[in-house]
């Protein structure tokens, strides 16, 4: 493979990549960065592409490595799973405070799957989530791996994990029955 | 009696905890019959599993959006011209 195909990758698939990474990390200027980072990686290593998969699949790959470190680096910082962010929901017998108690939401809360505008208020509230929090949960999704996979690759314990996720969905769960409601 | 039923009665905040655990990594034995037993009597906590499992899989169906085609043109010329 040779520099020329790389530019004719750039013209094919760029868009697409950007598209993803937009998607990943909910910030413009950060997914051109990144998606330059990939082109940048790409080039470095072009003589080592034998063409196993294909040039969109490897590109992909490397950008998904991008995405991932981001969020690694983003991990590194301590987390705050302190007592505070649940006694926000909870009070000191671990009963819900009544304001914060989940309500129904539909009659039939499968059909919210298929509805844009819950999508829509999904996507608002996730990246309303402290940074950390919003890192785990997304690169749940990215890496679509188990849980413990997360676990080893970001370096955390599945206590912490787990307990992360758990607020962050205490979160999310309030934030979408606020907005489900006032929208 | 009411002080054995507080030993096998999780907290809602316990109870909720158990259901994101129970998402991603195996309950024990114990743990399993402490959930049911309390969703069985606790209504928040039943919204809270049912609504948990409806974000966790409209997380996975949430699509990219698409670009401007503008911002994409901007990009391919930066990337091509650091590659030359």
């Amino acid at each position: 493979m040779k520099k020329e195909d790389l530019i004719e990758w750039v013209n094919k698939y760029s868009g697409e990549m950007y598209s993803w990474a937009l998607f990943k990390v909910s910030d413009s200027e950060l997914a051109k960065d990144l998606v330059q980072d990939a082109f940048l990686a790409a080039a470095e290593k072009i003589s080592s592409f034998k063409g196993d998969s294909s040039p969109k699949t490897w590109l992909f790959s490397i950008l998904n490595y991008k995405i991932v470190d981001y969020y690694r680096a983003k991990l590194k910082m301590p987390f705050t799973t302190g007592s505070d962010s649940l006694s926000a929901f909870f009070d000191e017998n671990g009963e819900w405070r009544p304001e914060k108690r989940p309500n129904a939401w539909h009659e039939d809360d499968k059909s919210l799957l298929d509805d844009e505008n819950f999508i829509l208020i999904l996507k608002k509230c996730m990246d309303l989530l402290p940074d950390n929090w919003n890192s785990c949960v997304k690169l749940k999704y990215l890496l679509g791996k188990s849980g413990a996979d997360i676990c080893e690759q970001m370096n955390i314990s599945k206590n912490n994990y787990w307990q992360i996720i758990h607020r962050a969905k205490l979160q999310l769960r309030q934030c979408i029955e606020s907005k489900w409601k006032t929208d | 009696m009411k002080k054995l039923m507080k030993k096998i009665m999780l907290s809602c905040d316990k109870a909720t905890e158990l259901i994101e655990k129970r998402i991603h990594f195996k309950l024990t034995f114990w743990e399993k019959i402490q959930l049911k037993l309390h969703l069985a009597f606790c209504k928040p906590c039943s919204h809270y599993e049912k609504q948990s499992y409806i974000i966790e899989e409209s997380m996975s169906k949430i699509k990219p959006e698409s670009v401007p085609p503008e911002d994409i043109k901007l990009l391919k010329e930066e990337i091509i011209k650091k590659l030359s």
